[in-house]
């Protein structure tokens, strides 16, 4: 059991009074204000936020690709300032290496760090059938289709294993069908393999058929609106009444953006 | 691939229609006109072009003046492209080595290799070394230029992506930067690659005893129209070739990046 500086058991990432500016020509832009929270291990939090609340900005800051222009993120007890192994992310963009084959983007992390062959291969080998892409290991990523080359930013930020998984709208590039079965897909791959993981969305479906918790933010700049702490049984059903009053509950406080 | 194999064909089919036509037009002008002295019909250059294997001109025949072409040409395109690779990457990259070699560079990169042909036989001499640094110029400029292109377009989120998973800079160099380059390097090469082989050839025109340059020089002592035209074809289809080595390198190299056939 680690120890945090708030003093509480298990939290794996936690920041407190953080706030984000952008300064231009034009003067500063507050991006996200005075946000504060913790994120327990192996807990599924869901970060939701109308269009462009600063959700992206403040998973930057968490994750360490980006400062905090006040306030402080802690990961396991140290403060976070740039990025590492310890906290993965899955981008939008997915930003894969297109000259490695799925095995290369995937054991990436593993060869940068210096673990020897076998055991990259061993780790590569787990988590690409993991997310599905076994028979898929020498492709080169130009070659996969949208949902395939999200399953390997998937499985290249969790063969690293990092202690908590930042995953940024990863599915918004999809199409609604595969979109759909990607959700199916991460539930199955963290049930497997339970990390902790702070997903963003602004799919309020996706949000209640993920989450542990869902985070609400508020229009920019980004404050927490509400907390929510979803505990239907999963697999969840995107049509049962339960699911549909929640749905209806949250989008009902979300702010209104055009 | 059946497709593929069609779509060759027809290209292939389509490319002798046009060098055919070519071919007729200018015979057809040389026949109807009074130009004959001046420009020979396609047949007699194309026989000389032939003969030239066969009987040497001046002192060798056509693949001897060509290998001596190349002997000035290919060794110097590697010691440029090397340099300008290691250079242009790291002047992309670093930007302290950039600020220092910049300015330097910038000087150099508009003046034409041919403008260092009395300098450098002054410093060279006559010989194979003046020409070795003409050629080490003319594929040093455009390889340093194109890789510094290439270590600048760097997509800053995959460095950001390295950073991520845990990898250290000198790894993400190696790892990321090169790789991402390596398309931009690879399109210095060919620029460096067609200048290097205009260079050699106006090198030999200046001074020398054999090569595809000196075969064009030495048509004009004799006022050989048709010798003058031999070397030209000689000159282009070398060219051609070293192209299209080059693009298939290029290929096996990148076969990460999709390209339409």
């Amino acid at each position: 059991m680690r120890v945090d500086s708030t003093g509480s058991v298990d939290t794996v990432i936690s920041c407190q009074r953080v706030s984000k500016e952008f300064s231009s020509k034009r003067g500063t832009t507050k991006v996200i204000e005075n946000i504060s929270l913790e994120v327990k291990r192996n807990e599924f939090v869901v970060l939701f936020g109308p269009g462009q609340c600063g959700k992206t900005t403040l998973m930057n800051v968490l994750s360490g690709l980006d400062t905090a222009t006040s306030g402080t993120v802690y990961s396991l007890g140290e403060k976070v300032v740039r990025p590492g192994a310890e906290r993965g992310v899955v981008f939008q963009s997915m930003a894969l290496f297109p000259w490695l084959t799925v095995r290369g983007n995937v054991a990436y992390g593993p060869k940068a760090r210096g673990f020897e062959k076998s055991v990259w291969i061993e780790k590569s080998d787990y988590y690409i059938n993991l997310v599905g892409l076994k028979g898929f290991e020498d492709s080169y990523i130009n070659k996969l289709s949208g949902g395939m080359k999200q399953r390997v930013g998937i499985a290249r930020a969790y063969c690293n294993e990092p202690e908590v998984l930042f995953m940024d709208e990863p599915f918004s590039a999809l199409d609604a069908q595969t979109r759909y079965l990607m959700q199916e897909e991460i539930m199955r791959i963290w049930s497997t393999e339970k990390r902790t993981i702070v997903f963003i969305t602004n799919n309020i479906e996706e949000a209640v058929y993920v989450a542990d918790r869902i985070i609400l933010l508020t229009n920019c700049p980004a404050k927490i609106k509400k907390e929510y702490h979803i505990d239907l049984p999963r697999p969840r059903d995107y049509t049962s009444p339960e699911f549909l009053s929640l749905r209806d509950e949250i989008s009902k406080n979300m702010d209104r953006t055009l | 691939m059946r497709k593929i194999l069609q779509r060759m064909a027809q290209n292939s089919m389509y490319a002798i229609i046009s060098i055919v036509s070519f071919l007729l037009l200018w015979a057809i002008g040389v026949q109807l006109s009074d130009i004959k002295i001046v420009m020979p019909g396609p047949w007699e250059v194309i026989i000389d072009f032939v003969d030239s294997f066969i009987h040497p001109v001046g002192r060798y025949t056509m693949p001897v003046h060509i290998l001596y072409s190349l002997m000035r040409v290919v060794p110097a395109y590697i010691v440029g492209s090397v340099v300008g690779i290691t250079l242009g990457i790291l002047m992309g990259w670093y930007r302290p080595i950039n600020s220092i070699f910049r300015p330097i560079y910038e000087l150099i990169r508009p003046i034409p290799p041919i403008a260092w042909i009395p300098i450098s036989i002054v410093w060279f001499g006559i010989g194979e070394g003046s020409k070795w640094f003409l050629i080490f110029l003319a594929a040093f400029v455009p390889v340093t230029l194109n890789s510094i292109s290439g270590a600048r377009s760097v997509d800053p989120l995959l460095i950001k992506c390295g950073e991520m998973l845990g990898a250290s800079k000198k790894h993400m160099f190696r790892t990321i930067v090169l790789p991402f380059s390596v398309p931009y390097i690879f399109s210095g090469l060919q620029v460096g690659l067609a200048g290097s082989w205009a260079t050699v050839v106006a090198a030999e025109m200046i001074r020398s005893t054999e090569g595809v340059g000196w075969i064009i020089i030495s048509s004009m002592d004799t006022n050989d129209v048709a010798q003058s035209l031999v070397g030209i074809m000689g000159i282009g289809i070398v060219g051609f070739l070293l192209a299209t080595i080059m693009r298939n390198v290029e290929d096996r190299l990148c076969a990460w990046t999709v390209r339409e056939v």
